[in-house]
């Protein structure tokens, strides 16, 4: 028999490990007979502990880990009851007491009750992170008070009328756990960093920081689930996967089942594919390009509506590739106390000249610098239609690219903000305070008051309009300030991009909220349709 | 020897506290605010000070940069601020993906550029040796990203043969380790379809990480070849009678191989330095990822760690280079 060559034998053992279990694909992953969904996207998760940061992913999985008092449900963004039954306020909204439900227990079988909750705000409090500014200016720990053990009271030090628009994000851990595991007086810090002390729909099962976060579902949760036991996944896993073309291939391939970092170009090519579907909503991340209005030519508020004036706002649209609304008010149109404002700055070629012969500029003859983020496409290429609209007026702009970071620093103080910078916004509630506080003075420095914004009429409509408990009080206010901030113009009012996601049509109880972040999708919900 | 041994090793180490000062300096004069990164776009002052003096950042840059120092000398190479783990942990969990990632491309590298190298000197002028040239100048001029996304959009998504990116299946668990290095590890524990499905996510991003390299070697291989084939003692080797391929791959190769060894010590260094780029594209969990996700995030300690840590194995595999130099060309042992 003629020897086969070594080599020849080399190459068929590699065919053969090569091949073994190569899977098909448009197939989802299984454990036992529970489906397991697949999420894929770009940022990880590096700090579970729910008093300690939170961003987009972070606290997709937080939600998923833990439960509030109250959740944002469904596209109205609805506040819901969840671990309180019920819950009512003071006339004057200073005292605020929740009814929790009977039957909510911890992973590890522990009661949710008054004492978990007193302590869950307490330590959100002292901690002094990630959520704490949305409270510690109106409650004090000392403010909570365990009535018994399934009624908690919170006693604000000033009326807030927002109040309840935060609970949802502040998650309930369980303080035997948190305590059990606390080292050098870090309040469980290190611990929740990556274990937990929930009583959510899942707990975390492996967690491989930069490469995926796997949550198993748990059986009993004690809220149940809305998609039938028999539907529940076994698990969801969180991969990261951080470039756009990865991510649709991954999908294409059947990798993952869902999506939330392609470009606009992407979900358009995408979406006529077999299997594939698009998630298309309007949300509340607002686009704006925040001027310098304290410092550089900027600070001409006619130098600023001829820009307004002169900008192209079609052509927002088209970056979108048609995903977008014109913005017609500061505040989104989701967004609670939300007016259209008349008159609010379209391209007007008449208008801008007539303002910038009233300007320090009446020829132009300037150059003015836009910053956005690099390596966002859309924010670079909207600097180009603000090139091209503002070359009609004789006014130079320099788009530049710079990191979010450099970007932010920058911007938190005049004299090295730039004279415009892209900004995209998501208020975290749907408070109308959420938005209008960006517009006040105490809100300097950070990325979202680039502007410096500086009208002590408005500021005091805003302090006013937080601290009244009616709505019917607050309701005028907050569309006096959409006006009075339109008629300032501290920034080019943009558009509102639609939140998309691209995923498998076998993914069924996608449920969008305006409220949530980029990429993040209320997980307890999911399931596959599929055999 | 021995004191040859010990100069370079105390250069090495002067060396590295130059490029751990230099980095010191870029990471803390750059724009960007680590801790309000990390507080979060709503934090206000008092939220950011509060991490700011948990991190010691507070403190004058001169005292962080002394704290830092002596934090290294003790192996803390401070905390990250974005995932609050110390950054040394956090290095060697990246590390073995990324050391294994090279070494696979680097033997790549070697398994074709050596060989491909001789074929190219031994038909030099021919169809193969035009065919390899090609090859050779497209590996050092196509772009990395380009090139890995390139291969995935080819093999992952049209042909299905190979997957997108990431080190593992997602519902593959990895062998117990042992060494940290999952194809060495499933090898050693016998777990061969885990082995099968390493191999198959580490082929695209060894291939993109190795094709400079390996371009680098063949050209100067094929060069020292060359050169070394018109020797004399080639000639008298021929007029002996010695086969020709024992001339080439014995005789000629070991001569030849002394330029080639320093290419494959410095693209070491390189390919460290280039984890960068394709550990991105392909979700590749080693410290080039970790580098970029930290930068990303102005976390500027396991950006130092890093670059220390890559500096020092490029020093160390020179360090090699120059070890192996005095073993093959007995002249260098000579005081």
């Amino acid at each position: 028999m003629k020897r086969i060559p070594f080599l020849a034998w080399a190459a068929l053992a590699l065919a053969l490990v090569l091949t073994t279990g190569m899977s098909s694909a448009g197939a989802f992953e299984r454990q036992g007979d529970r489906k397991v969904i697949v999420f894929g996207g770009r940022q990880q998760v590096p700090v579970l502990d729910p008093h300690v940061r939170y961003d987009w992913s972070t606290r997709m999985m937080q939600q998923a880990v833990y439960d509030g008092l109250a959740k944002y449900v469904g596209t109205s963004a609805t506040i819901e009851p969840w671990l309180a039954e019920r819950w009512e306020s003071s006339p004057d909204s200073k005292t605020w007491t929740f009814h929790l439900v009977k039957n909510a227990k911890f992973h590890n079988g522990d009661p949710v009750d008054a004492e978990a909750v007193r302590y869950s705000f307490e330590r959100g409090l002292k901690l002094n992170k990630g959520v704490a500014w949305m409270l510690k200016d109106f409650l004090a720990p000392e403010g909570i008070k365990v009535l018994d053990a399934n009624t908690v009271q919170f006693n604000l030090s000033k009326p807030y009328g927002p109040f309840i628009s935060f609970v949802p994000w502040w998650y309930i851990v369980n303080p035997k756990q948190v305590k059990a595991n606390e080292v050098d007086g870090d309040s469980g810090q290190k611990w929740l960093t990556e274990n937990e002390a929930g009583s959510g729909p899942f707990k975390p099962k492996r967690w491989q920081q930069n490469v995926l976060y796997e949550l198993e579902a748990v059986s009993d949760y004690w809220k149940g689930w809305p998609q039938g036991l028999q539907n529940r996944p076994a698990a969801i896993i969180y991969r990261i996967i951080r470039e756009p073309a990865a991510q649709k291939a991954a999908l294409q391939r059947g990798e993952v089942d869902i999506v939330e970092g392609l470009t606009p170009d992407d979900y358009d090519t995408i979406k006529a594919q077999k299997g594939i579907q698009i998630q298309d909503h309007l949300g509340m991340t607002t686009f704006g390009i925040k001027f310098n209005t304290a410092q550089g030519p900027t600070a001409d508020i006619n130098l600023r509506k001829a820009i307004a004036y002169a900008m192209d706002y079609d052509a927002l649209v088209k970056v979108y590739n048609g995903a977008a609304t014109l913005q017609q008010s500061p505040f989104p149109q989701a967004m609670r106390g939300y007016v259209p404002v008349p008159g609010i700055y379209r391209q007007d070629f008449a208008k801008a000249k007539e303002y910038l012969a009233k300007s320090k500029y009446p020829n132009g003859g300037i150059e003015l610098e836009y910053l956005h983020v690099a390596g966002l496409e859309e924010a670079r290429r909207i600097g180009l239609v603000l090139l091209d609209s503002l070359s009609k007026l004789n006014i130079k702009v320099d788009v530049k690219a710079e990191q979010w970071p450099n970007m932010v620093a920058r911007g938190s103080k005049t004299e090295t903000t730039a004279a415009m910078t892209s900004v995209y916004v998501t208020p975290v509630s749907t408070d109308p305070d959420a938005v209008a506080y960006q517009y006040h003075k105490n809100s300097w420095g950070q990325y979202f008051a680039m502007s410096h914004y500086d009208n002590p009429a408005v500021f005091d409509m805003i302090d006013k309009a937080r601290a009244q408990a009616k709505w019917e009080d607050r309701a005028p206010l907050y569309a006096q300030i959409q006006k009075q901030i339109v008629a300032d113009v501290p920034e080019v009012f943009g558009m509102i991009q639609n939140r998309r996601w691209a995923q498998r049509d076998y993914l069924k109880g996608f449920v969008f909220s305006p409220v949530r972040f980029t990429g993040e999708v209320d997980l307890y919900p999911l399931w596959i349709d599929a055999k | 020897m021995i004191l040859y041994l010990g100069k370079r090793l105390l250069l090495l180490g002067f060396t590295l506290l130059g490029l751990m000062t230099i980095m010191f300096v870029i990471t803390n004069v750059a724009p960007g605010d680590p801790a309000k990164l990390m507080a979060g776009p709503n934090a206000t002052r008092d939220m950011v000070e509060t991490i700011r003096h948990e991190y010691g950042l507070d403190r004058p840059l001169v005292q962080q940069y002394f704290v830092y120092v002596g934090g290294l000398l003790r192996g803390d190479l401070g905390r990250s601020i974005v995932s609050t783990h110390p950054v040394s942990a956090e290095l060697l969990r990246y590390f073995p993906a990324t050391i294994e990632l090279v070494f696979v491309a680097m033997g790549l590298g070697i398994l074709v550029g050596v060989p491909f190298g001789m074929l190219s000197a031994t038909h030099k002028d021919g169809w193969i040796d035009h065919v390899v040239r090609i090859f050779s100048v497209s590996g050092v001029a196509l772009p990395a990203f380009w090139f890995g996304l390139l291969l995935q959009l080819f093999f992952a998504v049209r042909l299905e043969w190979l997957p997108v990116s990431g080190r593992l299946g997602i519902t593959t668990l990895p062998p117990e380790p042992i060494t940290q290095l999952l194809l060495l590890d499933s090898l050693l524990r016998g777990q061969w379809e885990t082995f099968g499905e390493a191999l198959r996510h580490v082929i695209l991003p060894a291939l993109v990480l190795s094709f400079p390299c390996l371009a680098s070697i063949l050209r100067v291989n094929r060069a020292e070849m060359l050169e070394v084939l018109q020797s004399d003692y080639i000639t008298g080797a021929r007029a002996n009678g010695i086969a020709p391929l024992r001339i080439v791959a014995v005789h000629a190769l070991k001569n030849a191989m002394l330029p080639t060894l320093s290419i494959i010590g410095l693209r070491f260094g390189w390919m460290l330095g280039s984890t960068v780029l394709v550990e991105t594209v392909f979700d590749w969990p080693g410290i080039g990822l970790y580098a970029v996700s930290s930068a990303l995030s102005s976390d500027f300690k396991p950006v130092m760690g890093v670059t220390l840590a890559i500096g020092l194995c490029f020093m160390l595999a020179n360090f090699v280079v120059d070890l192996a130099y005095s073993w093959l060309d007995p002249r260098l042992r000579q005081p």
